[in-house]
């Protein structure tokens, strides 16, 4: 720790905290802290570096700038706003992060997310992965071309894309097309299912938005325009963004924070899920697991949930989970819904090349999902998704994790062999569709 | 000219305010109409355990209270009721009532419980906090008052389904009335007093306090009843989830206080310190080796023995305090029960994990909706926090003329503070209607004595169990069936509480019946309950002197209480000394006084002119003694309150009222020279430079102020920019331009506070600092300011101001006692030292001005304490009465308090204090006449041998020689100034001075039994 006396006189400058105050609504609130210490009582990130939020907060106070100037500990922590959930003064401390971030030359920020930005920005379909329209195109139709072969009860399944006048956009996150494309069938299926009127586009299909992460806004701000332009073109009602946590976030706020005019209505993947059961067109049946008794937990999406839709959506999540697996077979983690701990994945923390201090951050989770003695973490989030696999490798933790897509389609009896490449060996075989069986 | 007004006032709520305030007009010549939502009075005190600081069981002091107000001829209590509309104005106001149906007739209910015995519905007992179950017929808790059953029409089976009728069948009085229907109808009242309370946060549904179905984290107020003996667990501390015994309690601050994101609460709710710091050291007194954790933000004891509770809590029962705010609660996985609370430890500044096996979550106090809503119906003006809008030189006037407040509605407070207000209130709504006292009041006949001379004494004796604060130590049946076996005890009983009004009733009864004439209670202390249980004896036609009070609680459960045998047999012994004494004892008789008119104010300050003002109100000529050349004392020099208004203006508008008042005589330049008498004919002699003055008054209220204390440390009196509070209050006064060019000023507090040698807070430095700070930052907005604190203490709506200081940009840092800030200079600057609490480490802060928050001290007038026989503490402020329920009066008959003498505090304390202390004064001088006690020296002229020992030795001058006649140069005691101490019996060589009450004879038998 430095110990060198700060000096305070006539030409004590506080140029970031100037910055704060004027660019941020209300200041971010930041002058009212009263150093309480709740925020660094309950952020996994306190500690890292020999920070906290309270420290970062009194830093900017007191106008440490250049101690503050490419502060390795913004990248540390995950935005996920635990720490504001709770703080009595609502001091928006993920904002003051985003413009810490801002601190450090843009080319100097983490290449990982860097590179994901500016490949996104280089596409219009914003791909952080770079996929290009036509191939994105192409992967869906050989994949939905191979579901019709290979399951003829599916022959009708569409996977439509940039059908005009479709009820729902849907977007997708690029790590399925391009590295584990029969995971996109599930959800195909789900919809299929509800007959939901549906399309992918071409143009801005990305379902990702690591621009936000670097906290760079008119690259934020262009990547989701073009999503949400390309939704609005296609005439369509509703955004639907597919179970990403980031994702969802950085469009529904994004909307909002750029001022982005649209009657869309912006809606995360689970809402729907709970939506289609109730309307008793998504009649999932948990009997699968009646003797079987697999234990499951959720992990709340930050980004989804504190941070936009609370915790009406995390009832949704359990709505669904239960009915899927049933009652006796969730287990809660706790803390949860809104007050949950983040997992570490959010941020942009998988890109940015902290690992260890993502592991470290990361332990809390994995201890939450170790206490529930759940054998499976469903994660309706990509980067939740990622990280919590990670752990459980990392910790040799043992749980499986799943996305809610994968559960659903398990519980219709509609997911097939080539579906379930993050199920255990436990449940393998468990509730394959009737096709397949009958094949064997 | 005068429009008649009515001698009534209403009082709105039926908690501890309330109460004072009804007793206070009542015993003044008004009548009261105290209306009540539930089905009896006693509020938020009720509940509690005990109360702060000095640990107090809570409905031991109160009960007196609410049995005086249930007995009371001219309180007329309307429980089951609220409020619908007001109309009319001050003077006469129409108030609309709605008032439920009780279904019980309460002139036939005995309370003899039958009915609940039989009542086959449980619901939630909203007394205990829902944690236990009461019947659908109730009373709320033992010592109601009214001790009246009422059926709760929502829970009833008969009421609600037709079936049942179980209470009915099973009343012996046949009090039971199911066609009971509810009645609107309309009081006519002079003035109306709205003492509404509070209701505590509910942190249901906050998910990082993991309260809803999680039994092990509680409220503080349901806390409050698991240790209470009254409880749901009889006092005995458990985790309610498995009833074992705890290890580990946490408390946690501020939950729903000084918070606008989780709730909308930004106020402090300035009680919440204190209470967890009673209940974490009453926890330690259940079990010594819990431990117990406190986590906080603030520590605000800024009340009078508060910062000493603090420190003995921390020092002498080991209680943690861990300053910090925790995130969340929750419950630990694993075998092991038990919540888990993550937090930043203070000293090592990492994170850490600790299980508690309790979790007691402060909740702060917020106003109720229908408060709120019957507010706006009837033109009470709110503060955003939704307390009541005062004005600080007016702090218990409502925006609507005629209406007053006082307790927790006007603002976040302790129980001294409502009574205090209960005070003000009180007089203020009397004041308004000095034209129609006593009215509408009816008289009190006291039942004719009935004749005991020559009579066998015949001897009842009634044994307390106090709850469990006896019962749990000493076998009280025993005690009982012993106490039968002593001589002329005709009959014993033993009761719960004694004191509640079933029992005190049945005591009458039972004198009666059993045609007692002498009466022991073996209970408690008689300082608080003497009066009670005299009152009861007199009822049933007894001489109250026929009566001994035996304290088998102080005096034995509570010293011996690991001792539970050999408490029984002293008690047993201090009944057995006591029956022996009692039969011996005479019927005696009280001199009655006439009481003076006139009143004698000392100090003429804020509070003395506030004391002055209000008994000039009342009708009383008072005379004012101020020892400098003007009126004002310390608010000469003050800027402005902590509500933004000019404290100029206050008092000078203050001083001509004062002037123009002709019932009022202001004497400048004057010291209290010599006082002699007692209540109701104090005769005083005022010097001034150039005379001598005797005046004679009945009453006298000590306002003598406190100072600003000098600093002896920081530069202070060796660099001119380093100033005291008081000092920059004058520059802002005196619109000092130099303030303009400061680019940076820092403020020190606690100088000469919470240190060894002057252990208090001084309660008003913080907000005065943080008030300033804002000033200044007006004056010039870009001005640094830094406020070096140790626990900043900006409490109630107070907090609003630190709140906005923050958000202008004030920066606050915290300083250890032991590392505190140091303070060098050059020509061009000063350099400020301090080391920064979050980074620990140090800042060099260069100012221009250096304001340090000194300690304010009282004047330690040992001479004026003498002339009055009152009490100060080792701090030199004066000593009330009782520190909850008696803030502003002296044990002394007839002398009150007020101000700063008493304990630090700001404008508008001290003007409810003050107007509180006239209200005292008031009860008393419109009595007009008061009766001394009976137990007083007598001489026996026939043995005196003129000696003159007793003469010299009273301290009350009550001995003096005979002047004329056959006994000429003899002693005789004047009755009226005995306050019968003994001292002049015992000092007698001759035999011929007794004390009546206390005679030889009585004494030797107590030795004999003993």
């Amino acid at each position: 720790m430095m110990t060198d006396a700060l000096t305070i006189d006539k030409d004590w400058k506080r140029g970031f905290r100037e910055t704060i105050l004027s660019k941020l609504p209300e200041g971010a609130n930041l002058n009212y802290c009263l150093t309480c210490g709740a925020c660094a009582s309950g952020c996994p990130a306190s500690g890292l570096h020999d920070m906290d939020p309270r420290k970062y907060i009194r830093m900017i106070a007191l106008g440490l700038d250049d101690e503050l100037y490419k502060h390795p500990w913004v990248w540390l922590c995950s935005m996920c706003k635990r720490c504001t959930y709770v703080c009595p003064m609502n001091i928006d401390i993920s904002a003051l992060v985003y413009e810490g971030r801002n601190l450090w030359p843009r080319e100097e920020r983490p290449r990982g997310i860097l590179g994901s930005c500016d490949m996104a920005l280089r596409n219009s379909s914003g791909s952080a992965m770079g996929t290009p329209e036509d191939e994105f195109q192409f992967v869906v139709e050989d994949v939905l071309e191979e579901v019709h072969e290979t399951q003829p009860e599916w022959k009708d399944l569409k996977a439509p894309v940039n059908k005009q006048g479709a009820h729902f956009f849907l977007s997708q996150n690029s790590r399925e097309p391009v590295t584990e494309p029969e995971e996109m069938v599930p959800l195909w299926k789900i919809l299929h299912i509800v007959g939901a009127d549906w399309t992918y586009s071409t143009r801005g299909w990305g379902g990702e938005n690591y621009c936000m992460f670097l906290a760079h806004d008119d690259s934020w701000k262009a990547v989701t325009t073009n999503t949400l332009q390309s939704a609005m073109d296609l005439g369509c009602k509703v955004y639907l963004n597919t179970e990403c946590g980031h994702s969802t976030f950085s469009v529904w706020m994004g909307q909002k924070r750029f001022g982005i005019k649209t009657n869309l209505e912006i809606a995360p993947m689970v809402k729907y899920y709970a939506q289609w059961m109730r309307e008793g067109k998504l009649n999932v049946n948990p009997d699968w697991n009646k003797e079987l008794k697999v234990k499951f937990t959720v992990q709340d999406p930050c980004n989804q949930i504190r941070k936009s839709f609370s915790d009406a959506l995390a009832e949704d999540l359990r709505f669904v989970v239960k009915a899927c697996v049933g009652e006796d077979n969730f287990v809660d983690m706790v803390p949860n819904r809104s007050n949950n701990y983040c997992c570490g994945g959010g941020g942009g923390y998988l890109q940015c090349g902290y690992n260890d201090e993502r592991i470290q951050y990361g332990t809390i989770k994995k201890d939450q999902i170790i206490a529930t003695k759940a054998d499976y973490c469903i994660t309706p989030c990509h980067n939740c998704h990622d990280q919590i696999h990670k752990l459980s490798d990392h910790f040799e933790a043992g749980y499986h994790t799943i996305h809610l897509w994968t559960l659903i389609a398990l519980s219709l009896g509609i997911l097939a062999e080539n579906e379930r490449a993050y199920l255990g060996d436990d449940l393998m075989e468990v509730n394959l569709p009737a096709s397949t069986i009958e094949e064997e | 000219m005068t429009t008649k007004v009515t001698g009534a006032v209403l009082i709105v709520g039926g908690g501890i305010a309330s109460i004072q305030a009804a007793l206070d007009l009542a015993n003044s010549g008004y009548y009261v109409y105290m209306i009540e939502k539930t089905p009896s009075i006693g509020g938020v005190m009720s509940q509690l355990d005990k109360t702060f600081p000095t640990n107090d069981c809570s409905m031991c002091i109160m009960s007196p209270k609410l049995v005086e107000v249930g007995r009371h001829l001219n309180i007329e209590l309307v429980t089951l009721a609220n409020i619908e509309d007001i109309r009319g104005e001050e003077g006469n106001f129409e108030v609309d009532v709605f008032q439920k149906a009780r279904y019980v007739d309460m002139t036939k209910c005995i309370a003899c419980g039958a009915c609940a015995e039989k009542c086959p519905k449980k619901v939630d007992d909203e007394y205990n906090m829902n944690l236990v179950k009461r019947k659908a017929i109730y009373v709320p808790y033992p010592q109601a008052v009214p001790l009246k059953y009422a059926i709760d029409a929502k829970n009833c089976i008969k009421l609600t389904k037709g079936k049942c009728g179980n209470c009915e069948k099973n009343c012996p009085a046949g009090a039971i009335n199911y066609e009971d229907t509810d009645k609107r109808f309309t009081l006519t009242v002079g003035s109306i007093i709205f003492s509404t309370g509070f209701k505590t946060y509910d942190p249901s549904g906050k998910l990082p306090y993991f309260y809803d179905n999680n039994p092990d984290v509680v409220t503080s107020i349901e806390f409050e009843r698991l240790l209470s003996a009254s409880g749901p667990n009889k006092g005995h501390l458990i985790r309610i989830s498995d009833h074992v015994e705890p290890k580990k309690i946490a408390w946690l601050q501020c939950v729903g206080s000084r918070d606008t994101n989780t709730c909308k609460n930004s106020h402090c709710s300035s009680v919440c310190c204190m209470y967890a710091i009673k209940q974490a050291i009453i926890a330690k007194e259940h079990e010594p080796s819990l431990e117990c954790t406190i986590f906080y933000m603030d520590m605000r004891t800024h009340g009078k023995g508060f910062e000493n509770c603090y420190n003995e809590a921390r020092e002498k029962y080991g209680i943690k305090f861990s300053r910090i705010r925790v995130h969340s609660v929750y419950p630990g996985s694993g075998e092991e029960k038990g919540q888990v609370i993550h937090y930043m430890d203070e000293d090592s500044g990492k994170p850490v994990e600790e299980r508690f096996d309790i979790v007691v979550l402060s909740v702060g106090m917020e106003i109720p909706d229908e408060v709120k809503a019957l507010s706006d119906k009837t033109g009470i003006d709110l503060t955003p926090n939704g307390f009541c809008k005062t004005d600080s030189f007016d702090p218990v006037s409502t925006t609507r003329k005629g209406i007053y407040v006082c307790g927790a509605f006007q603002g976040p407070k302790d129980i001294p503070q409502s009574v205090i207000e209960a005070g003000s209130a009180a007089m203020k709504a009397g004041a308004a209607l000095t034209g129609s006292r006593n009215t509408l009041t009816k008289k009190i006949v006291t039942p004719v004595e009935i004749p005991v001379s020559g009579q066998r004494p015949r001897v009842g004796v009634f044994v307390c169990h106090c709850g469990i604060n006896i019962g749990s130590v000493i076998n009280v049946p025993a005690v009982r069936d012993y106490a039968k076996t002593l001589p002329f005890v005709e009959y014993v009983a033993d009761n719960l509480y004694s004191c509640s009004q079933d029992t005190q009733d049945n005591i009458t009864r039972l004198i009666k019946e059993q045609n007692l004439n002498r009466i022991i209670v073996a209970a408690c202390t008689p300082r608080t309950h003497d009066p009670l249980f005299q009152e009861t004896l007199m009822n049933a036609g007894v001489n109250k002197y026929l009566f001994e009070m035996v304290n088998i609680r102080n005096h034995g459960s509570w010293v011996h209480k690991d001792f539970p045998v050999e408490s029984t047999e002293k008690a047993k012994d201090l009944v057995r000394m006591a029956v022996a004494k009692v039969v011996q004892a005479e019927p005696l008789q009280e001199a009655e006084l006439s009481i003076d008119q006139n009143a004698l104010v000392i100090g003429g300050g804020i509070s003395g002119m506030a004391a002055a003002k209000a008994l000039s109100s009342q009708g009383y000529h008072v005379t004012i003694a101020e020892r400098e050349a003007r009126l004002g004392g310390n608010a000469n020099s003050l800027y402005k309150t902590a509500k933004g208004e000019s404290i100029k203006d206050g008092l000078e508008k203050m001083v001509a009222e004062v002037k123009n008042d002709t019932r009022i005589d202001v004497c400048l330049n004057t010291e209290i020279d010599h006082v002699e008498g007692f209540v109701g004919s104090f005769d005083t002699t005022l010097k001034t430079t150039d005379k001598t003055e005797t005046i004679r008054h009945g009453v006298a209220i000590i306002a003598t102020g406190a100072a600003e204390s000098k600093p002896t440390e920081y530069l202070y009196g060796r660099d001119k920019r380093v100033i005291t509070g008081l000092e920059l209050d004058k520059r802002m006064r005196e619109g000092d331009a130099g303030l303009k060019t400061l680019k940076t000023a820092v403020f020190i507090q606690c100088v000469g506070s919470r240190e060894p040698a002057r252990p208090y807070c001084s309660r008003i430095c913080c907000t005065h600092s943080v008030a300033s700070a804002l000033h200044l930052k007006e004056i010039n907005p870009d001005m640094k300011i830094f406020i070096l604190y140790r626990d900043i203490r900006t409490y109630g709506e107070k907090e609003n101001l630190y709140q906005e200081a923050r958000g202008k940009g004030v920066i606050f840092i915290r300083y250890d006692v032991n590392n505190k800030p140091k303070v060098t200079s050059s020509e061009d600057s000063l350099f400020v030292e301090v080391d920064d609490h979050i980074l620990k480490r140090p800042i060099k802060i260069s100012a221009d001005l250096l304001n340090l928050a000194s300690a304010i001290v009282p004047y330690r007038d040992e001479r004026l304490a003498q002339f009055f026989k009152v009490p100060m503490n080792d701090d030199g402020f004066f000593v009330e009465a009782h520190v909850k329920l008696a803030p502003s009066d002296f044990a002394t008959d007839g002398v009150f308090m007020c101000g700063l003498s008493h304990y630090p505090k700001p404008i508008d304390e001290s003007i409810a204090q003050a107007q509180a202390a006239a209200s005292s004064a008031t009860r008393l001088l419109s009595q007009k006449t008061i009766n001394t006690s009976g137990t007083i020296a007598v001489s026996n002229i026939a043995y005196c041998t003129s000696c003159g020992v007793c003469v010299s030795i009273c301290p009350y001058n009550a001995p003096s020689f005979i002047v004329e006649g056959r006994n000429a140069g003899k002693a005789e005691i004047n009755p009226v100034l005995c306050k019968g101490c003994g001292a002049c019996v015992a000092s007698c060589r001759s035999g011929a001075l007794h004390l009546k009450g206390f005679e030889e004879s009585q004494i030797m038998a107590m030795i004999d039994a003993a």
